[in-house]
């Protein structure tokens, strides 16, 4: 069945025009994913009316070569300007900017690369296998589970925190706070908006995260003395054995991939989670002299697999059962759908050639995708050339487009520039900037799925008992918690 | 193909700040703020967009603005010059609803429209293999002896399918537990698990999996909404009146400009609109997308709308009811 599936899709997929839009996807893709503000789902948005000209293979190749070009793009800026490009690029700063501070630039991003491909190729294995088997495990996640899972989230906080974890934390319950502004889904009254209509909706993740990193780094360096100083930087580029790199970390590589591939197949939860997710769980698993936080390759594989791994993971529910896992899968089905094709459980009877050429589209897009990285990271690399007085400019106007065009609002300019100071005054302080955006992104997860178990439920906080998956979460979370605190405590009393 | 290509990367590059290139109206980028997440009704948007912007000649994008039922998206188009360069994808939710919930000041009428859009019919329905109630009026006289017991969900709380489903709740004098979810795909998924007694299900996503679906009943009097349905019953079936009728138990929407918007200006995007509705491809495209192409055109807008206002604020005690029998339980 499945072998016949791709035997069926190969004539639609072994197409010149596939290749070159595959291509094209993975350009762009990569393009929106570099240039703060902008990323895959901007990027798919853009292109759909184009995409629903061709035919559906076609068609998903440029939008998966987009959507796995872009959610490896964002790691390059993080890497070279500790800006991530995309927020799902955000954990990915741990470990490659100090790795591009030490002079390893190139072979960081060569990881990156490397890690977004094979990760998001053995999303696709699991894609091709499983994908009728994990869609119905991810059915039957309800809301009790997602709450336990948020849990499980926030926990990493304090994994992922390198000096103070009371700091994490203060910074993640800030998130946190921040998460509650907007209209309340359950009673729809709004909250903190102060009459303001821009607020209705929170602020956007996407302007906050961009200024707390991107403007916070920019007013850093623009404090600094060398502004006209042209650093001397060897060129260098980056090469296939960043592969070989890579596969050195396999454990963590097919762990953070499976991280991944999780994450996506629940619909809603997505690929931020699960770089951090796999970021928290690698840390945990090294030995201390891998110095995570300092430049560390397994820090860069973890979270690049995993966030590539994910796109696999949410074509699972979108093919198998017809749900967007999220808005970026739910353009996906609108393309499909436009051009005559219905995701769901018929797909795989009734049009199997589409669902095989779709697999080999995603699985040679991740292909592709190392070697067009491999081969455009020299004009990347270009950046570190320049001068900090004309970086710094170009970085300031590239933010503020990427932003402007989320919404067309200069609301949001407001915002990452309000944000930008606050990312300035908190790495002044030492205060982690990440546990802000895990809050600011579980938050409205935790809380909604929490207050709606409460109201499926016929016996209050039960619910999470009576649910086996649930329960088995919590037991987890609870051993985690103990866990953070006493390595905590032990801390506090060796120092 | 790749003058459509070429048309949105000028769209793309339009909107992060290239600079105009034509004199006359319009002479950039036409926006059209649409009033949900990315998803499949904004893809209609995109289709509609796509279509009028080769008429138009120049780039139209689709800004995505969500918040508050849609009214963030309404307050946008408010806060933007009346010159034509801004459209909003009226939805009935944030156009009608929300001033009949008195969460709004304005009125429908305080738009000009362009065209219709689209309507988006659906439905009540259970899981499949769930085999409990073999029609709907069964399912209500078991919720009627169990106050509370049911749960289900309308996707967000007080939109239309929302009111519809109060509405019919009070009616049987049911209470049953609204459960609000951000999107309709969550709500269908905990539908399918079990969690759900039953939920609003749209045309769209019936015909995407029809066989995960038992629908007990219609929410529109209309036959072709019945045959979306594959002839499920309808409301005009059921042993009471809900005294509901054309657009108002439905979704749909219709694209406004602010009022003041200069005529010559109105008259370019109007016949542009109604170009681009009339299009057998465009409809074709909307139609596969599990929604149905409206044909009113800007001049019967207050007599179609009028009529959904009317009827709406009748029963804009619906909600209020349902919340006041779930406290009192």
């Amino acid at each position: 069945m499945l072998i016949d599936s791709l035997l069926q899709g190969m004539p639609l997929f072994w197409q010149a025009e596939v290749f070159l839009l595959m291509a094209l996807g993975l350009i762009f893709g990569l393009l929106v994913g570099v240039l703060p503000g902008l990323g895959p789902l901007m990027g798919i948005i853009l292109l759909m009316p184009f995409a629903i000209s061709l035919q559906p293979i076609p068609a998903m190749a440029l939008m998966l070569g987009i959507f796995v070009g872009g959610s490896c793009g964002g790691s390059i800026s993080a890497i070279l300007l500790r800006i991530p490009g995309t927020p799902l690029a955000a954990a990915t700063l741990f470990d490659g900017y100090p790795m591009a501070q030490k002079g390893r630039a190139a072979q960081a991003i060569g990881l990156a690369i490397s890690a977004s491909a094979l990760g998001g190729m053995l999303g696709g294995v699991v894609l091709i296998l499983l994908a009728p088997l994990l869609a119905g495990v991810a059915a039957s996640f309800g809301p009790p589970e997602y709450a336990a899972l948020a849990v499980t989230g926030l926990v990493s906080i304090v994994v992922v925190s390198d000096g103070s974890v009371v700091k994490a934390l203060m910074s993640g319950l800030l998130g946190l706070l921040l998460a509650t502004i907007g209209t309340d889904e359950f009673s729809t009254g709004y909250r903190f908006t102060f009459g303001n209509y821009n607020m209705l909706n929170g602020f956007h993740i996407v302007a906050v995260v961009v200024g707390l990193f991107a403007l916070s780094e920019m007013a850093l360096q623009a404090f600094g003395k060398d502004l006209t100083a042209k650093p001397d930087i060897a060129p260098v580029r980056a090469s296939f054995r960043s592969v070989l790199a890579t596969l050195r970390h396999w454990k963590n590589l097919v762990r953070s991939s499976a991280i991944g591939v999780f994450f996506g197949s629940l619909p809603g939860a997505g690929g931020i989670i699960s770089a951090f997710a796999a970021y928290a769980v690698a840390k945990a698993a090294a030995r201390p002299e891998e110095r995570y936080g300092e430049g560390a390759e397994g820090g860069i594989v973890a979270t690049e697999s995993a966030n590539n791994a994910t796109v696999g993971g949410t074509l699972i529910p979108t093919l198998a059962l017809g749900i967007p896992g999220e808005a970026t899968t739910a353009i996906f089905i609108s393309v499909l759908l436009v051009l005559g094709i219905y995701p769901g459980p018929a797909l795989f009877t009734e049009t199997p050639e589409v669902v095989g050429g779709i697999y080999l589209v995603y699985f040679s897009a991740n292909i592709l995708l190392l070697l067009l990285g491999v081969l455009t990271t020299p004009l990347f690399i270009y950046t570190l050339k320049l001068r900090k007085a004309h970086l710094i400019p170009v970085v300031l106007l590239m933010c503020a487009i990427g932003t402007f065009t989320l919404q067309a609002s200069v609301f949001d300019l407001w915002v990452m520039f309000g944000f930008g100071v606050l990312g300035t005054l908190f790495r002044m302080g030492n205060y982690p900037l990440s546990p802000i955006v895990i809050g600011l992104v579980l938050g409205p997860f935790l809380e909604n799925n929490l207050r709606r178990s409460l109201l499926i439920s016929r016996d209050g906080m039960g619910i999470f008992l009576d649910r086996p998956v649930a329960a088995a979460l919590i037991a987890i979370n609870a051993v985690l918690i103990a866990w953070a605190v006493y390595s905590f405590l032990r801390k506090q009393k060796t120092t | 193909m790749f003058r459509k290509l070429a048309l949105a990367l000028m769209g793309a590059a339009a909107l992060m700040g290239a600079p105009a290139w034509a004199q006359e109206f319009p002479a950039r980028t036409v926006e059209v703020i649409f009033p949900w997440t990315p998803g499949t009704s904004m893809s209609v948007t995109q289709v509609i967009a796509d279509s009028m912007s080769d008429k138009l000649g120049v780039p139209m994008t689709v800004i995505s603005t969500p918040g508050a039922a849609g009214t963030k998206a309404l307050e946008t188009l408010q806060s933007r010059p009346a010159d034509g360069y801004s459209i909003f994808d009226a939805y009935v939710a944030p156009l009608v609803l929300q001033p009949v919930l008195g969460n709004g000041g304005w009125s429908y009428s305080d738009f000009a429209p362009l065209h219709s859009n689209l309507s988006a019919p659906f439905s009540i329905a259970l899981r499949k293999g769930d085999d409990r109630w073999a029609n709907f009026d069964e399912m209500m006289a078991w919720g009627r002896e169990h106050p509370g017991e049911l749960r289900y969900s309308a996707g967000a709380r007080n939109t239309l399918p929302h009111m519809a489903i109060a509405k019919v709740l009070q009616e049987y004098g049911v209470v049953a537990r609204n459960i609000p979810y951000a999107g309709d795909a969550e709500a269908r998924r905990d539908l399918s698990s079990g969690i759900l007694d039953f939920a609003f299900v749209n045309v769209g996503a019936y015909q995407r999996a029809p066989e995960d679906f038992n629908v007990l009943l219609v929410l529109s009097e209309l036959d072709t909404a019945k045959e979306a349905f594959g002839g499920a019953p309808n409301i005009t079936e059921l042993d009471i009146n809900l005294e509901l009728s054309g657009l108002a138990p439905m979704g749909w929407s219709w694209w406004v400009v602010r009022k003041d918007t200069p005529p010559e200006e109105l008259a370019v995007l109007r016949e542009a609109m109604s170009a681009t509705m009339k299009d057998p491809e465009v409809r074709e495209a909307i139609s596969r997308l599990g929604v149905v192409p409206l044909e009113w055109d800007y001049d019967e807008y207050e007599a179609i709308v009028g009529p959904v206002f009317e009827q709406l604020k009748s029963m804009g005690d619906a909600l209020a009811w349902e919340e006041e029998q779930m406290d009192a339980l």
